[in-house]
């Protein structure tokens, strides 16, 4: 070997070339020189100048490695190192090479683990540093990273449900497993000690933010002023999965949030690419979007209305939407889903009246009806209310407190003392009116006085009298008897015999007859009065009445002819009262008649009195005379109007 | 203070002239002693004046006085009839049977004995019971005594009238009275 001058000079050139290029692009900061120096330079000067690059380099990629470090879902596979290969135009084609060599050593390396190895720093730094080249073209980074995602969905579902253990704690915000994570990871850091200086530009991945993996690399890409609420919380829609869901539906949402972030930083030139990759996506979305609605209950509106934005979203996914798009949408959809609702055919709760036939079996019983109860409630007997009973029955039974049953007394009065109350006086009042109200006047007035003093001396006077009777009879040996009280005695001034007769008072002979022996009844039974009477009971009264009169005439003749045959002498002493009847019976009949007495037979006794008489008896001839000639008149008045005619 | 001087005159049937003819120093000498009061019968036209004099003390005095007297022309006696003159309320009713029932003939005799009783037991009675005076003329009754009373006394005779027998009548006017005995 001998030194190809020639050839050395065309190398420091090309060196120092290649390192103003490096220098220009100025993504490693620090590094004292600015530009190679090769002139009059030494080798040895050359290799320290290359040496101090090195050493900025270096600090500078153990810095984005340590940034990287989180990465746990740095995956190294062939596209991504033929992409990374084809993009490589660094100066330092040591390390570029010795990336390559890491990268190629770990190919088929997954890194799922959590626990980070140095050989995953390492691709992660390399990783950084390939993106931090070409910080222009994210996307296609991203959507490479996606691409290995989806590859490596499976495994990723395993660390993920590792990660996704729902514990009690969970919130819309916090997940206990991330938490764990990051602390576990922070502490590792401290061992670990890479960070001198803090990029304070940097963004600092949250904890929220542990499962999104593509969102927390996508992140320190984005500068603050490009933040969203997406890059903090999982959207709406995430939230309201319950534990029914499978956790592979976080991962599909995951990979929608970031397809929708990736999707809104992309540059148009590579869509197509992965509109592949997203409409695989999509059909997972969709399947997953289905089978959240099968897992969803019926009625809950809000899951459904989350299912159908996550299809609206996954349908929709070229058109850049405002917030306020969103919004409306969102109402939209809610009205739509209201209205609806309101056109349906109304439950069965809702329908007012409803039998058992038109409601389900047994439905009533998930139902908590209410409903007054218009009868009190029998009380509840507890041990506590037997308790608070015997209690309340052994004080009363110490206390001698009986219920027992007081019998009601009627108020008997006397008449004798109702009477003496009110005497009525049948006579003549003795004083006057005035007397009687003055009187009246009196009492009033002298009552308040009398009253007051009686009753006491009464009470004493009596109080005295027993105690005295009782101390008398126990301490005097003679016994005084009581004092004598006046006795009444009523005497009756009645004659002996009155008062001695035996024979009782009071018996009557009607007590002694039945009252139908008194009178006989009726057959009907009751006796009627005269208003009473119907016209048939008195014609049967009246036939009884003639019956009874005839049957008593009947036996009259008959005694009559009896007395006659058996004493004619005694039967022709007729009475006078008989003798006038047959008279009247026999002027009716026609076969006597009554002679007048006209008084001729009488002696005149004065001529007066015989002329008077004379005078009447012509008198009385010329009245007859009189009459009849009137009667012939009358008769010839006929006959001649009897002729006319 | 009585004005210039009041007359009243109260008209006296011939029945009540011996009557009064007896009892005139009773009915007088309450009136002039005690209401200052001056009083005359004009035998022309047969009343009983009375009239105020300068004396005269009372303005009802003379109210007092007018029923005073007629009362006894209804036919009280003086010293019921002074009861009106010492007591303020006491009063004077006056009805006739055919007001209560319109009888005739033989049934409006039966009711006024009805009234009357055996011997005027019966209305002898309702006066005891009830403290007033009643005075049976004929077919008109007069009743003095005090408001209650005298509704009490009308009350039996109404009774009596339409036709309800003695007994009952004593026990319903004993049941009010004893009543109204409690009562004060």
């Amino acid at each position: 070997l001998s030194v190809q001058d020639g050839l050395a000079a065309d190398f420091r050139a090309m060196t120092k070339t290649l390192y103003d290029l490096n220098k220009g692009t100025n993504i490693v900061r620090g590094g004292p020189l600015k530009e190679m120096v090769i002139e009059n330079f030494d080798e040895e000067q050359i290799w320290q100048q290359l040496e101090l690059q090195n050493n900025a380099v270096l600090d500078f990629f153990k810095k984005s490695i340590a940034r990287d470090a989180e990465d746990e879902d740095l995956c190294l596979l062939s596209d991504q190192e033929e992409d990374g290969s084809d993009e490589e135009t660094s100066s330092d084609k040591e390390l570029e090479d010795t990336i390559m060599e890491a990268e190629t050593e770990q190919k088929s390396v997954y890194t799922k683990d959590k626990d980070k190895t140095k050989a995953k720093e390492k691709q992660s730094k390399l990783r950084e540093s390939i993106m931090q080249k070409y910080s222009d073209e994210d996307s296609d980074i991203d959507f490479d990273i996606e691409a290995l995602e989806q590859q490596a969905k499976t495994a990723k579902e395993t660390t993920l449900k590792k990660k996704g253990r729902k514990s009690v704690v969970d919130d819309k915000f916090f997940k206990l497993a991330e938490m764990e994570a990051f602390l576990e990871h922070a502490e590792k850091e401290d061992k670990e000690e890479e960070e001198d200086d803090i990029n304070y530009f940097e963004d600092i991945i949250s904890d929220d933010e542990e499962e999104d993996s593509e969102e927390a690399k996508v992140k320190p890409i984005k500068s603050s002023r490009d933040v969203t609420y997406k890059d903090f919380f999982d959207s709406v829609d995430d939230d309201d999965d319950d534990g029914d869901d499978l956790v592979a539906n976080d991962a599909e949402e995951d990979q929608e949030e970031e397809a929708d972030s990736a999707i809104e930083e992309q540059n148009e030139e590579s869509m197509s690419e992965f509109e592949d990759m997203d409409e695989m996506v999509e059909h997972m979305r969709i399947k997953e979007a289905s089978k959240k609605v099968t897992f969803s209950l019926p009625n809950d509106s809000e899951t459904e209305d989350v299912t159908e934005v996550q299809l609206e979203k996954s349908i929709d996914p070229s058109e850049i939407k405002s917030s306020f798009e969103k919004r409306q949408e969102k109402m939209s959809k809610k009205i739509k889903s209201l209205e609806e609702v309101l056109l349906e055919e109304k439950p069965w709760q809702l329908k007012g009246e409803v039998t058992a036939q038109k409601r389900p079996e047994n439905s009533l019983l998930e139902e908590t009806v209410l409903f007054d109860h218009a009868v009190r409630m029998a009380p509840v007997i507890t041990e506590e209310t037997t308790f608070q009973l015997e209690d309340i029955i052994k004080q009363r039974i110490l206390d001698e407190a009986w219920d027992d049953v007081v019998p009601k007394e009627k108020p008997k009065e006397e008449a004798f003392e109702y009477k003496k109350r009110i005497t009525l006086d049948h006579e003549k009042s003795k004083l006057s009116l005035a007397e009687i109200y003055e009187q009246e006047y009196m009492k009033l007035h002298q009552q308040k006085t009398e009253e007051e003093e009686n009753p006491e001396h009464k009470e004493i006077q009596e109080m005295m009298d027993s105690l005295f009777q009782k101390l008398d009879a126990l301490c005097n040996f003679h016994f005084t008897p009581k004092p004598p009280v006046p006795e009444v005695k009523i005497v009756s001034n009645l004659p002996a015999i009155s008062v001695e007769e035996v024979a009782p008072v009071a018996v009557s002979d009607a007590a002694l007859l039945a009252p139908e022996e008194i009178k006989e009844k009726n057959k009907a039974g009751d006796v009627k009065t005269d208003a009473e009477k119907t016209p048939t009971d008195k014609k049967r009264e009246l036939r009884r009445k003639k019956l009874r009169k005839r049957m008593r005439i009947r036996e009259k003749e008959k005694r009559q002819k009896l007395l006659e045959k058996m004493k004619p002498e005694q039967g022709t002493k007729l009475s006078k009262k008989a003798a006038a009847a047959k008279l009247k019976r026999l002027t009716k009949e026609g076969k006597a008649s009554l002679l007048k007495d006209e008084g001729k037979d009488k002696a005149l006794k004065s001529s007066q009195a015989f002329f008077s008489q004379l005078q009447d008896q012509v008198r009385m001839q010329i009245k007859d005379a009189s009459k009849l000639k009137k009667k012939q008149k009358k008769e010839k008045a006929l006959s001649v109007h009897k002729l006319k005619l | 203070q009585v004005g210039k001087g009041e007359l009243r005159k109260i008209p006296v049937p011939a029945n009540r002239y011996t009557p009064l003819k007896e009892n005139w120093m009773k009915i007088f000498t309450p009136i002039v002693e005690h209401l200052q009061l001056q009083i005359r019968f004009n035998l022309k036209t047969r009343n009983v004046e009375i009239k105020t004099c300068q004396e005269t003390k009372d303005l009802s005095a003379l109210t007092k006085a007018a029923d005073f007297v007629k009362a006894f022309i209804l036919g009280f006696q003086v010293e019921d009839a002074l009861a009106l003159i010492r007591l303020d309320d006491l009063f004077l009713e006056s009805f006739e049977v055919t007001d209560v029932k319109p009888l005739k003939g033989d049934h409006l005799s039966r009711a006024i004995g009805r009234i009357a009783g055996k011997g005027g037991k019966t209305k002898f009675t309702i006066e005891n019971v009830t403290r007033t005076r009643i005075v049976l003329a004929d077919t008109k009754i007069h009743i003095l005594g005090s408001f209650q009373n005298i509704k009490m006394a009308r009350t039996a005779i109404c009774n009596l009238i339409l036709g309800s027998p003695p007994s009952k009548v004593y026990g319903s006017i004993r049941a009010v009275a004893s009543r109204a005995a409690e009562r004060f």
